[in-house]
């Protein structure tokens, strides 16, 4: 065998600029590839991250059947029990409270049916990339319990700018009228229309008061240190709710992940893969035909050589394997230097991110910023590596089986 | 046989308040507006089909007052929850109408005033008075049964349907009258049909509301029938929600009394503001 | 045969036929670069017009979806798109466009409309849309609305008081009915509440579920009176006859349009515009942006296609030159030129490129042609192509350009490529050639 993988590797180097150029075409691939699904999937974790940092999270803990009915009365009555549960989960990056409540907001010159949320000004910013959407103006804070954040969208439709008052009436937990004047200290812009057009946020602390909450918040949002965590984050929190330390459950608690909270997300994601990989097998395809020659020819000119060997009394098996092992050394060659280079590449952008500032409201439109970070994974640098190795292998295997059928005597003869 | 309302001995103002009462602050006593005949008509035995187009304008006209001024409760009741709500209730004519809350105390203050199609809303914690958007005016009263909307449109029962008797039967002594309600071209409703039950003095029994295809939606029934302000009405309606049944919401006059008129400040912004009775 | 030609022509006339028949001296290594050459080709073809098509397709939605190709509005319309924001002398500010586009190239047509948000409420349900009140016989012509959208009950006819077309999505969210009413409130010119009841004659579909959600449509005339405009309209759209022209048209009319506003009010006018005048490239960024994604990515795609084929391309060309080293060194002993010799063998390249285009391009016209019948359907991912505001079915477009762009890329670059081994082939010193075997 060893003396096989010798012969095997000489054989390579036989005619080196031939050999250089076939590596080249398989690394290009290799490289394409592992940047192309590094960006793709980077794309989607950080799609997904924005969309669900904007509002909903990676996961929520909200009352059963809060999702459905946004009841006022459908609340998560102990928070703090929640928050507990949530510090013993080691894949928890942050976690925040919110309520919510429809209302009439009321400027000077306009009024509109809106969605008042009151959000926990520290945590808030920690979960939400909300803050970094801020226009004009800033963001919630502890210190100004009147002060709002509201969508541009709205205070264009209200006719308000910042120092603006802005009148809230609602109904409170109990039923009965919630109502208080705010003044407006931040406008955000998300490219969300709806969210920009309907929502203001206040400070949780004076929306418990004013809509007669009491310690009771709408949703406790969870963030988890990366998107792959999340399901393990799931199981632990349904699991430990449902114990001892789940705390006060009246109605009782569901956690739902982003998937459920944003169903069209995940397959505007499979739409996406899916196109990707018709393009990559399509490239595949090329270069597999690109580099036939090359196996072929390794083949078809040393036919004498093989006649010889054959005479001399190799067996064809043998011959055949020679010329596997030839052919896949070269493409691993190929394929590592492809790897390396298409790591070396990826990781580049990962540290600085790939400026896509033509599609500038194309992203804001899915809360992203200008900048692209591929994600190096060991899926997206073995993936695409390991079907050009599967499709190359199948075209190295052509003159491998063509070999057997080789007649010694004529072999030897051929020109 | 209809027997005549113990009527004829009222002021002509007095025949009007009870409707205009429980429209300012049902609406759907709008909807519900009380088919009664005509006021002046003495029943004719002979007369066979009532028309059921003059019951409801007699019946309507009959329940709301010319102005009338009272005090309610109002309970709203869900399965694992209940309010209570004090108020105190202007009407005036078809148009106007006014609500203060006086308890509990936390939403004390808060009031409503409606004329013609529009509606504001006052409260007293933010001192004030917002016009309600139109997108509003399907949301609920006050976290009731009842809508803004069913508060805005009051004549719109007389108005925007074409009523038929369907059926006449006895009841604890009274003929009821059976009437199916069917909108009027082009009547801005989206009821498919209403059907409502009458009884001879032309007190409400029931007054039912279906969507465009036939479903039930939801219910009024009115219980506790005396004497309110010296005319025989309910004193309870309660308004249900067909496919939610531990929801409802209760309307109980504690007094009731009509006027031929009231000042006419008394339906103004300001006055909505700043109680001056 | 060659008679008629010069000599140097004759020359060449021999080298070609040389050069055709080198090509074919190894049947199965020509055959397989043609067809990496081949796919390489196809698939930039095939895949550069499906992405093509997708783009094309968001955009000419946008378009049909009552955008057209250039929007007027009165000023403040699209910020507040309330009736009271109309533009109050239509026929003036058409006889303007047809001044100003009527003729060529621009062959505008236009439609007027009266477009107002709306609060529709049923028996159980309240919902926010926009109405928009059209020319039944006119509005078919430039948008997706008209008897062909409908797929229940039957498109609007002019005249009609309180027939409303309603989106499928919508109907359904609402829970109502062809056949049922739709209680509808609106603000009208003067800003009081106005509310009409309006039977649903019609349920259309649309590409996009969020299209079907937002629009509803009723004879222009009949959303006119009830909204008392009083001869006003919302918007003018208009259509030219490519979108290519939108910005340069829109720019021609608000010359026009400022001009004569200008001069109606006389010396010390204002100078500000009262009516504004948008092309679709203002008035859908979103569309805008990807399309340009998309035709950045074709470009970029061709590119690694074509260096994924350049190397075997390279490569078996410089196979066949080592392979006939004897010969090219008998040349030059001979006395070939280098030139000639380098010139021989670009011809087999050219012949090889040209080969593998031309099937390559036939292959690609084929399947596009063969895809463009149904298309692609993607229903089965609705909910993600339209998150995306992709249609559910992809057609793919060939357009001119792609087509020029891939032959080009493949040809030059190629014939670019071919040049390194060609040169190895004229350095062979006649010696070298003939010691090998």
């Amino acid at each position: 065998m060893k003396i096989d993988l010798q012969m095997a590797w000489r054989n390579v180097w036989r005619n080196p600029r031939r050999t250089w150029l076939t590596v080249a075409a398989i690394a290009f691939a290799c490289l394409i590839l592992v940047f192309m699904l590094s960006f793709q999937l980077g794309s989607y974790a950080t799609m997904i991250d924005s969309s669900v940092k904007i509002e909903a999270g990676h996961l929520q803990v909200q009352a059963k059947g809060y999702h459905a009915d946004h009841e006022m009365r459908q609340v998560v009555r102990d928070p703090a029990a929640v928050d507990r549960v949530l510090d013993g989960i080691p894949q928890v990056e942050a976690y925040t409270s919110r309520a919510t409540a429809l209302a009439v907001i009321s400027s000077d010159q306009r009024t509109y049916a809106g969605q008042v949320v009151g959000v926990d000004p520290v945590q808030e910013a920690k979960v939400s990339s909300l803050e970094s959407l801020v226009r004009q103006g800033s963001f919630v804070s502890a210190d100004d319990p009147e002060g709002a954040l509201v969508g541009d969208l709205l205070a264009n439709n209200l006719k308000v700018k910042l120092g603006d008052e802005l009148t809230v009436i609602g109904q409170g937990r109990d039923g009965s009228v919630a109502a208080t004047v705010l003044t407006v200290r931040g406008i955000f812009s998300s490219g969300i229309d709806e969210l920009d057009r309907t929502t203001i946020e206040m400070p949780l602390a004076n929306f418990q008061q004013v809509f007669s909450m009491g310690d009771a918040v709408h949703e406790v949002v969870v963030v988890g240190k990366d998107l792959w965590g999340v399901p393990a984050i799931q199981r632990q929190l349904t699991a430990r709710l449902a114990g001892p330390g789940g705390g006060d459950q009246s109605p009782p608690l569901v956690v739902l992940s982003w998937n459920e909270l944003m169903p069209g997300l995940l397959q505007s994601i499979k739409v996406d893969l899916v196109s990707g990989l018709i393009f990559y097998v399509a490239l595949i395809f090329v270069v597999a035909f690109s580099i036939l020659n090359t196996f072929l020819m390794a083949f078809l000119e040393r036919t004498r050589e093989f006649g010889v060997m054959m005479a001399i009394g190799t067996p064809p098996g043998r011959l055949g394997r020679l010329l596997l092992l030839e052919s896949l050394a070269l493409t691993g060659v190929g394929i590592g230097a492809g790897i390396v280079l298409g790591c070396a590449v990826t990781l580049y952008f990962q540290a600085h991110g790939i400026d896509l500032s033509g599609a500038d409201e194309l992203l804001a439109h899915f809360g992203i910023s200008g900048r692209m970070y591929p994600r190096l994974s060991v899926v997206s640098a073995l993936a695409g590596p390991l079907l050009v190795l599967i499709i190359t292998g199948l075209a190295a295997l052509y003159p491998a089986l063509k070999i057997r059928r080789l007649k010694p005597v004529e072999a030897m003869r051929h020109v | 046989m209809r027997r005549k309302a113990p009527r004829n001995g009222r002021p002509a103002g007095g025949r009007r308040a009870f409707g205009a009462v429980a429209v300012a602050l049902l609406g759907l006593l709008v909807g519900a507006a009380p088919i009664c005949r005509a006021a002046d008509a003495p029943p004719d035995p002979s007369v066979k089909a009532p028309d059921g187009n003059a019951l409801v304008r007699a019946a309507f006209d009959h329940y709301r007052g010319k102005a009338s001024s009272g005090t309610a409760e109002m309970t709203i009741h869900r399965p694992d929850w209940e309010r209570n709500m004090t108020m105190d209730v202007w009407t005036e004519g078809d148009a106007q109408s006014l609500v203060r809350i006086t308890a509990p105390a936390k939403d004390e203050g808060n009031g409503t005033l409606k004329k013609g199609q529009d509606m504001w809303l006052y409260n007293p914690k933010v001192n004030r008075v917002i016009k309600l958007p139109p997108s509003m005016m399907s949301q609920s009263w006050m976290g009731s049964d009842f809508s803004n909307n069913d508060l805005a449109k009051t004549d719109s029962l007389v108005n925007d349907y074409d009523h038929r008797v369907t059926e006449t039967e006895t009841r604890d002594g009274h003929t009821v009258f059976h009437i199916h309600s069917t909108p009027r071209q082009g009547a801005p409703v989206v009821w498919g049909a209403l059907e409502l039950e009458i009884r001879d003095d032309q007190v409400l029994l029931a007054e039912r509301f279906y969507d465009q295809d036939g479903a039930l939606v939801k219910s009024l029934t009115t219980s506790d029938i005396r004497l309110l302000g010296g005319r025989v009405l309910p004193a309870t309606l309660r308004m249900q929600k067909a496919d939610k049944q531990g929801e409802w919401t209760e309307l109980h006059y504690t007094k009731l009394s009509f006027q031929d008129s009231l000042p006419e400040r008394l339906f103004t912004l300001t006055n909505l503001r700043n109680p001056s009775s | 045969m060659f008679s008629g030609l010069t000599e140097t022509g004759r020359r060449a006339a021999v080298y070609v036929r040389i050069g055709w028949r080198n090509l074919w001296r190894n049947r199965r290594r020509t055959a397989v670069i043609l067809t990496a050459i081949v796919l390489g080709v196809w698939s930039m073809l095939l895949l550069g017009a499906l992405m093509r098509g997708l783009a094309q397709e968001m955009v000419d939605n946008g378009i049909r979806t009552l955008t057209g190709h250039v929007q007027i509005h009165a000023a403040g319309y699209r910020s507040d798109p309330v009736a009271a924001h109309a533009i109050t002398d239509p026929d003036a500010v058409t006889a303007t466009v047809r001044r100003v586009l009527g003729g060529a190239p621009w062959e505008a047509r236009w439609i007027e409309r009266v477009r107002v948000p709306v609060v529709l409420n049923t028996a159980r349900h309240t919902g926010g849309a926009t109405l928009v009140g059209i020319d039944p016989e006119r509005e078919p012509e430039l948008s997706f609305i008209g008897p062909k959208a409908i797929a229940d009950g039957r498109f609007l006819r002019p005249g009609e008081k309180d027939a409303i077309v309603v989106g499928r999505a919508l109907l359904d969210e609402m829970e109502s009915e062809l056949g049922h009413t739709l209680v509808i409130s609106a603000q009208d010119r003067h800003g009081t509440v106005v509310s009409r009841a309006f039977r649903v004659v019609g349920v259309y579909r649309a590409e996009l579920e969020a299209t079907e959600k937002r629009y509803v449509f009723v004879p222009r005339q009949a959303a006119a009176s009830w909204l008392a405009m009083d001869g006003a309209v919302s918007e003018i759209a208009i259509e030219l006859a490519d979108y290519d022209q939108a910005d340069a048209a829109a720019a021609r009319l608000r010359r026009a349009l400022g001009s004569e506003a200008a001069q109606a009010e006389g010396p010390g006018s204002s100078g500000k515009a009262a009516l504004e005048v948008e092309s679709w490239r203002q008035l859908l960024p979103v569309e805008r942006a990807v399309f340009d994604l998309y035709v950045g990515f074709i470009q970029l795609w061709y590119v690694v296609v074509f260096i994924a084929m350049g190397f075997g391309v390279v490569n078996t060309i410089l196979m066949a030159v080592f392979e006939r080293m004897r010969e090219f060194g008998l040349l030059k002993a001979l006395g070939m030129r280098p030139g000639a010799i380098v010139g021989e063998v670009l011809i087999e390249a050219v012949f090889l490129l040209l080969l593998g285009t031309a099937v390559g391009n036939l292959l690609g016209w084929a399947s596009v042609a063969a895809l463009s019948v149904h298309g692609i359907d993607l229903s089965a991912m609705a909910a993600g192509m339209e998150m995306w505001g992709l249609s559910r079915v992809v057609y793919p477009v060939l357009s001119r350009q792609d087509l020029v762009l891939a032959n080009a890329v493949v040809l030059l670059l190629g014939l670019v490529v071919s040049v390194y081994p060609a040169i190895k082939a004229a350095r062979f010193t006649p010696v070298e050639a003939m010691r090998r075997i």
